[in-house]
């Protein structure tokens, strides 16, 4: 530790550009991590939300809410208990007088059963009525107010919104929560039909004359949600190796270009062990340096961008890039250990 | 007992066309309290015969005892701590690290050798004796080629070493710093009791020296 701290702070302007990479490597893998995570989650974080394992969906609709609608007759086979609630999915655009319009999906749900006990308020309170809504802060965001009346799809009808709540997103689209009834409405549906899916919270839920599928299954399966994640996955997979190569190879040429000072050292009778331990130490100070600076400039980053940005951080993802970029630097350290080991001290003896 | 003696030691470099023998059946004691000199040319042999007598390098052949030790017994874990603990290396270039103070140097010392070291006192009389007190917080880079040769000199001497090897020691003094840097060598020999072996072109620590060797292509001779 002393050889390795007196090093940095003598070379001040080295050591600052080799921990300046390291942070401008760790800030962009953490914004990206961050965005690519926040996406994921403003796919999936209703239902999130609900906190319910399976779904139940018309067998012809591929696996997809939007897609599915179930008739009374077909639903009302399968006896649903407190574990159970009906859906009803369609997309809206919704326009408040004065207000833009926000393209959102519409989510008819009954308020005697789950999905409604499990809402979180934010601002207002429940829907009490058929004309009344629940929507995502991000209306709030956009200059909607509480009582508000919206018009959904250019519908005669108006409602109002009643209450806010958060993290409501669906397919990258805000929640707007009404009836069933509303639902049959924007999607002109009789009174034939009940529902477009049934979620359940129970892991064993299956559903006569319907195809029941995990969520985790059903939420790779909504419409872009893969394809996404697997090109974010594959771009933070390919930043990270490029990253640790660089950050590997940096540590690699500081080491070789201290062997001078260790042949020194080694004439002297300074254990190996000794410069082994310093340059590990000293590139774990460098990182550390620079993850912590890194992880500072993305807070400040995650409290400036505008709340439409869809960042969100996952610990165990950030926890293990962390660790991923540690390993590297102590790999990129250990690299030249077997050079260090074996260093001349004849070398920078004259003959 | 010789502190240090080289018998019959040979040293080749390279193979068959290639090859050639840069020291040549060496026989050599140095003994404590005394100063011996090794007196040659640039090329002659003795940066090569300093690094095999401190076991920075093994001979060809031959054998290099230390206090009665055959280094040829010791691993290389065992010869680099007889190297910090019983032998003093004075190098003739680069010889200090550059991202420590002339402070720090010392501490460095004390960091891997806690005990056996010189005092306070001690290492302030040293560096007063050698006009570099005032210097004590300078970096290498800072220091003129006379400065940080004396300070290489102090840094070994503070190890307080049975042994001293010094590699031209006097190279980039001027004539009044040899006369101090040789009285020290001297004194240290004598008062004590060190083996202090000098390789140098530099005649005038002649007048310092005990016994004086001379090699020339390899081959060494007692004067």
């Amino acid at each position: 530790m002393f050889l390795a701290l007196r090093e940095i702070r003598h070379e001040k302007l080295r050591y600052g550009l080799i921990i300046g990479m390291i942070v401008l490597v760790s800030y962009l893998v953490f914004i990206l991590s961050g965005l690519a995570y926040g996406l994921a989650q403003q796919n999936t974080q209703a239902i999130s939300s609900w906190r319910v394992d399976r779904i139940a969906l018309n067998k012809d609709a591929n696996d997809s809410l939007s897609q599915s609608v179930m008739t009374k007759q077909v639903a009302d086979k399968v006896k649903l208990t407190s574990h159970e609630a009906y859906l009803g999915q369609t997309g809206v655009v919704a326009k408040a007088k004065g207000q833009a319009k926000l393209s959102a999906q519409f989510l008819g749900i009954d308020r005697d059963q789950l999905v409604y006990r499990r809402l979180k308020v934010t601002a207002g309170h429940k829907p009490t009525k058929a004309n009344q809504i629940l929507v995502d802060d991000s209306f709030k965001d956009n200059g909607y107010h509480l009582g508000d009346k919206v018009t959904l799809n250019a519908a005669d009808g108006q409602y109002r919104i009643v209450g806010f709540t958060h993290n409501a997103k669906l397919s990258v689209a805000p929640v707007i929560y009404g009836s069933l009834g509303t639902w049959r409405t924007l999607s002109h549906l009789t009174p034939d039909f009940q529902a477009s899916g049934i979620v359940s919270t129970r892991a064993n839920f299956k559903a006569k004359g319907l195809s029941t599928l995990p969520m985790s299954k059903f939420i790779n399966k909504l419409p872009g949600y893969s394809a996404q994640n697997t090109t974010f996955s594959f771009m933070i997979g390919f930043l990270m190796v490029i990253a640790m190569v660089v950050i590997a190879v940096f540590l690699y040429i500081l080491t070789m270009q201290k062997l001078p000072n260790y042949a020194v050292l080694r004439a002297q009778g300074i254990p190996a062990k000794v410069l082994v331990t310093t340059t590990v130490t000293q590139a774990l100070l460098l990182v550390v340096a620079g993850l912590v600076i890194g992880a500072g400039l993305t807070l400040a980053t995650v409290l400036a961008v505008p709340a439409g940005v869809p960042m969100s951080f996952n610990l165990p993802l950030l926890g293990a890039v962390n660790g991923g970029i540690l390993l590297t630097g102590v790999v990129g350290a250990l690299i030249p250990v077997k050079v260090i080991l074996n260093v001349d001290p004849v070398s920078v003896m004259g003959g | 007992m010789p502190a240090l003696a080289l018998q019959h030691v040979n040293k080749v470099f390279g193979h068959a066309t290639n090859e050639v023998t840069v020291l040549d059946d060496i026989n050599f004691e140095a003994v404590s309290g005394e100063v011996s000199l090794v007196i040659g040319p640039s090329g002659s042999g003795k940066s090569t015969f300093l690094t095999i007598a401190g076991g920075i390098q093994t001979p060809t052949s031959g054998s290099v005892m230390v206090q009665g030790q055959a280094l040829d017994d010791l691993s290389a874990k065992d010869r680099d701590a007889l190297r910090l603990n019983r032998i003093g290396f004075i190098l003739q270039a680069y010889n200090l690290v550059p991202y420590l103070t002339v402070r720090d140097q010392f501490t460095l010392v004390d960091r891997v050798k806690p005990t056996g070291n010189l005092d306070e006192s001690a290492l302030r009389h040293l560096l007063e004796q050698l006009g570099i007190a005032a210097l004590i917080d300078q970096y290498p880079a800072e220091l003129s080629g006379g400065q940080t040769q004396r300070v290489a000199i102090a840094r070994a001497l503070y190890q307080n070493p049975d042994i001293v090897l010094a590699d031209e020691p006097t190279a980039a003094l001027d004539s009044a710093r040899v006369k101090v840097v040789g009285q020290l060598l001297r004194d240290l020999a004598k008062a004590h009791n060190k083996a202090i072996v000098v390789v140098t072109h530099d005649l005038r620590l002649q007048e310092f020296a005990d016994r004086t060797y001379a090699i020339m292509d390899g081959q060494m001779t007692l004067n």
